[in-house]
């Protein structure tokens, strides 16, 4: 039997072929996306899973250096608004510890790089990026101490006393193994789980639909089968065959396209940063399920098929006549609205209320369910308003089975809810994220210098020297800096750890800034007319939050100051830049020549200098990483539930080739049958649409009020959320309008003969 | 026309069938009787209920009354899976349409039962092969039946009937997709071949000319069978005849 199964679905003639190509390409489609899910997963797991070495904390340096272990100073700095990471480090025996990724520690004056930054180092002019790194290059970091081929990681080699006058350099005799405690690791994984499901939703509609592709022209040859004497075993074997075979070949065609565009998707940096290729796989146990397991699934829903309908020797009947979908279909709709609101509820600052996951799971859920009773009742009003054969012909279709109807647009109705979640939320965390007068400082950069009067003049006029940067200094009303009383040409590390504890500079007017400065600064405040300096509160200037720190700190009402400002130690600079490699070498002039306060702990990093624009991007990236998910999320459901459209447009085209073939002949002309194509997918499509529209926009307005700061706008959906539905929607129709030229060939009167 | 075979006892009897669909009866009653190699036509107007009775009488229907018997055995308390065995072992089948898988070759729908019956490949299509060459066929097995003419598909049918050897062969308005000279082509085989072969052909129709190639007709009316016209030794010219008096006097 499952030979003649095989039979069936291989040597059956052009028209069968055809049904198991596009049952095996639908297929191949969701395969290769839950893949490409599935394997971006893996690369974030191993990622989040992978020792995290710059967490390592030393003890404080022994005053007699001991004789093993090393010494360690790692911190972090930038180029082009990439973070580089960085350890200074000197053995102090032959056993001490090796970070990942190299075979032996970098000696003095030599260092080792990613790949990445070894490229840059090999392009980039010296004094933008090479002249921050004593010695040179000895060797490349391999891939255990990296999370992507973009990391820029260095390891620098030091003599064990020069390291040690380096402030914030630590002993360390092991280096830590455990991964990293990232906060966001346990929200990208639920991020992963919601882009799975879905995904993995409406994929499961798609194997469903592909597999019940022409399901009337089947059982019609079931019958035939059966009148020969095929038992229902031998209906069921052959079935489960033909569907088999077809979702064998499209989990195999699917894992050879995922295959394909391994290295492109490795290179989306959907999380950030490109992965290895190498990480960005499926486990092997992932390929095997796509393998066994969805030619599985391809046989329980051909099965299921197949319950519905009674296969007799004289042909094949409903078991029963599908009933109307009944109010009770909204039960679980309400429920996970109703879930979603408790958990909203139980939202604290310190997170989201649990409840509120299921909650949106349900939703969901609830949406797929009470489909069927909005296209009933849409159908319903559509019948009453509609005029003309087509709209007659179907209104009737949809009101006879409305559960059919809706299942092929069902995928795009979960597109259209995450979707609309999605344009709601993004402009509003955006929103809270960005400030308006970082734009304006984007070029300008920040760093606390902390020099005395003498050495913060010789730094602003080298600074002055630099070709493209204008030079903005801040100075401290109080006392001498702590540290860096001279300038002297660095050669430790550019910056030190342990300094994130630093005091807090610029508190209650302690700053003082010249009048002319600010005329440069001019989104950060003006001094009252007639003044030449006066003292401010720049505390917020140092914050790391975009909406704080470009605030303005000098207003008509800040106390004046007479003195002479050269005789004030320097306590910061700003620096504005006119280009890219303008701002790379001010900042290794300043990692050279102004280097960080003393640090306030061991394996704390400091901030090193960087623009408003930079700073705001670090923040933005995290919102962005988010946004990509989430609207990939959206793509990919589109894309699925675009296949799962197309297949069931085309396979009822096929079922109905009788009767259209029929009116055809009768004189119904192409046009006629065309609308009825296009309005059986639009009646359905509007209704459940509009509804997952709505709930999708009132749960993510409820959310937000919970979550947002108070007095924050209530967002409006915008041209990107209409812009990506209304692509979605009109790809939707053009999938649809594709099958309309298979129409006017299946349906022509040459055609009418069914056998 | 061939000489008529002897009857030579009871093959497949229906006593006092009863068969509705939902609240429409089908069937009110009927009863008839076949020989072993008799040729039996049922005819009657549409609606009567004459196709119904094959069906019954071929297991394919469960009568909701009344009894069923086949060989000796009764037909209506045989349970599904013993039926179909019984449809691929013992009956072949020729219907107007729908009896073809469209998607297989002519050989390959005349070696299917054979198949399902667990035949052996080499078998099955070498019984094929032979059968398709009795019925003019010979050039047509790698044909799909799509492709083939009405009058060649329903050849392949009466092939696919007779090549397990059937005891019965049930056939319902096979040549009503058919221009007379096909038909009569159509008929001439099945019947001439059943013969041959010593099987009993049970056939429904309105045609009188394919009632003609009948041993016997009978009536269905109303659900019963209200006429045994007894032995169709007569001409088809005459067996329309009969039937057009019997209608006549039937609505009288």
């Amino acid at each position: 039997m499952v030979r003649l199964g095989l039979q069936l679905t291989l040597r059956s003639g052009r028209e069968a072929f055809v049904r198991l190509l596009v049952m095996a390409a639908a297929v191949a489609v969701g395969v290769a996306l839950l893949l490409g899910v599935l394997a971006e997963f893996h690369a974030f797991q191993a990622n989040a899973s992978q020792p995290c070495w710059s967490c390592t904390l030393g003890a404080p340096v022994p005053a007699t250096l001991p004789a093993h272990g090393e010494l360690w100073n790692d911190s972090i700095d930038f180029y082009q608004g990439q973070t580089i990471t960085r350890l200074d480090v000197a053995a102090l025996g032959p056993g001490a510890p090796v970070p990942p990724g190299v075979a032996h520690l970098p000696p003095p004056g030599e260092y080792y790089a990613s790949p990445a930054l070894a490229a840059l180092l090999r392009t980039v002019p010296a004094d933008e990026l090479g002249d921050r790194f004593p010695g040179h290059l000895a060797g490349t970091i391999g891939q255990q101490a990296l999370n992507g081929t973009n990391d820029l990681v260095i390891y620098v080699g030091y003599t064990p006393a020069a390291l040690n006058a380096v402030p914030g350099t630590s002993w360390v005799t092991s280096i830590s193994t455990a991964p990293a405690q990232e906060v966001f690791t346990p929200f990208f994984r639920y991020a992963f789980l919601v882009g799975v499901l879905a995904v993995v939703f409406p994929m499961l509609v798609l194997i469903s639909t592909a597999t019940r592709l022409a399901a009337d022209r089947r059982e019609e040859r079931f019958a035939a089968l059966r009148l020969v004497g095929g038992t229902p075993a031998d209906i069921r074997v052959i079935a489960s065959v033909e569907a088999m075979v077809g979702a064998f070949a499209g989990a195999v065609l699917g894992t050879v396209i995922f295959l394909l565009v391994r290295p492109a998707l490795a290179g989306a940096a959907l999380i950030g940063t490109p992965y290895f290729e190498s990480d960005l796989t499926p486990t092997a146990a992932g390929y095997l399920a796509m393998l066994i397991g969805v030619p599985i699934l391809a046989a329980i829903a051909a099965l299921i098929s197949l319950r519905r309908v009674q296969i007799s020797p004289l042909g094949v009947s409903r078991r029963a006549a599908p009933k109307p979908p009944t109010l009770w279909r909204l039960v679980l709709l309400v429920l996970g609205v109703a879930l979603f609101v408790y958990g909203l509820a139980k939202t604290s600052r310190d997170g989201i209320g649990a409840p509120a996951y299921p909650g949106l799971l349900i939703t969901m859920i609830g949406l797929v369910v009470a489909g069927p009773w909005f296209t009933a009742q849409a159908a319903r009003l559509f019948g009453r308003a509609g005029r003309g054969s087509s709209a007659l012909l179907a209104s009737k279709r949809l009101a006879d089975n409305p559960k059919a109807a809706f299942r092929s647009v069902a995928g795009l109705v979960l597109a259209v809810f995450l979707g609309t979640m999605v344009g709601t939320l993004i402009p509003a965390v955006n929103a809270t994220e960005a400030s308006p007068a970082a734009g304006a400082l984007s070029n300008v950069l920040l760093d606390q210098v902390g020099l005395s009067p003498q050495a913060g003049a010789h730094l602003l006029s080298g600074l002055g020297g630099i070709s493209g940067a204008t030079a903005y200094p801040l100075y401290s009303l109080y006392g001498q800096p702590p540290a860096n009383t001279s300038v002297k040409q660095k050669t430790g590390p550019a910056s030190h750890p342990g300094d994130g504890q630093r005091r807090t500079p610029g508190s209650a007017g302690s700053t003082v800034v010249s009048c002319p400065v600010m005329r440069g600064l001019e989104v950060l405040g003006q001094c009252a007319p007639g003044l030449t300096a006066v003292q401010a509160d720049t505390s917020a200037l140092f914050s790391d939050n975009p909406t704080d720190n470009t605030k303005p700190f000098v207003n008509a009402s800040n106390v004046a100051y007479t003195g002479d400002l050269a005789k004030l130690p320097l306590q910061a600079v700003l620096v504005r830049v006119n280009s890219p490699a303008t701002l790379e070498r001010v900042r290794t002039y300043l990692a050279l020549n102004a280097p960080p306060q003393e640090g306030g702990g061991q394996g704390q990093s400091p901030t090193p200098p960087r623009t408003f624009g930079e700073t705001l991007g670090i923040r933005l990236d995290r919102a962005a990483t988010f946004e990509k998910i989430v609207y990939a999320a959206v793509a990919l459901t589109l894309i699925v539930a675009g296949c799962s459209l197309a297949v069931a447009v085309g396979g009822g085209l096929v079922e109905r080739k009788r009767p259209f073939t029929l009116l055809r002949v009768g004189g119904t002309q192409l046009s006629v049958l065309s609308t009825v194509v296009l309005l059986e997918a639009a009646v359905p499509l509007a209704a459940a649409t509009l509804i997952a529209a709505g709930v999708a926009y009132g749960t993510s307005i409820l959310a937000f009020v919970r979550l947002a700061p108070i007095g924050t706008a209530i967002p409006q959906l915008g041209h990107d959320y209409f812009t990506l539905m209304g692509i979605g929607l009109v790809a939707a129709f053009c999938v649809i309008a594709l099958t309309l030229p298979l129409l006017n060939r299946m349906t022509s009167p040459d055609n009418a003969r069914f056998e | 026309m061939s000489t008529p075979v002897v009857m030579r006892g009871c093959l497949l009897e229906a006593r006092d069938i009863v068969k509705s669909f939902g609240q429409t009866p089908a069937l009110r009653g009927a009863s008839v009787a076949v020989g072993q190699g008799e040729i039996l036509a049922i005819m009657g107007p549409s609606g009567s209920g004459k196709s119904t009775l094959l069906h019954c009488l071929a297991g394919i229907f469960q009568p909701d009354r009344g009894e069923g018997w086949f060989d000796g055995r009764r037909l209506d308390t045989l349970g599904e899976a013993e039926r179909t065995r019984l449809r691929r072992t013992a009956f072949g089948f020729v219907f107007q349409f729908g009896q073809l898988v469209p998607e297989l070759t002519a050989a390959d729908n005349v070696a299917l039962p054979l198949l399902l019956n667990r035949a052996s490949r080499k078998l099955a299509y070498k019984t094929a092969a032979t059968w398709l060459d009795r019925l003019g066929l010979s050039d047509k097995g790698g044909r799909r039946t799509g492709e083939l003419s009405g009058g060649e598909a329903q050849r392949v049918a009466v092939a696919r009937a007779l090549a397990l050897a059937p005891k019965v062969i049930f056939a319902d308005e096979p040549t009503g997709s058919l221009d007379s000279l096909t038909g009569e082509k159509v008929m001439d085989l099945m019947t001439g071949l059943a013969r041959e072969q010593g099987a009993t052909v049970v056939v429904v129709t309105h045609d009188a000319r394919v009632a003609s190639y009948a041993d016997r007709v009978v009536m269905v009316r109303d659900g019963r069978v209200s006429a045994d016209l007894g032995a169709a030794t007569v001409s088809g010219s005459s067996a329309a005849k009969a039937v057009q008096l019997w209608s006549a006097s039937a609505c009288s």
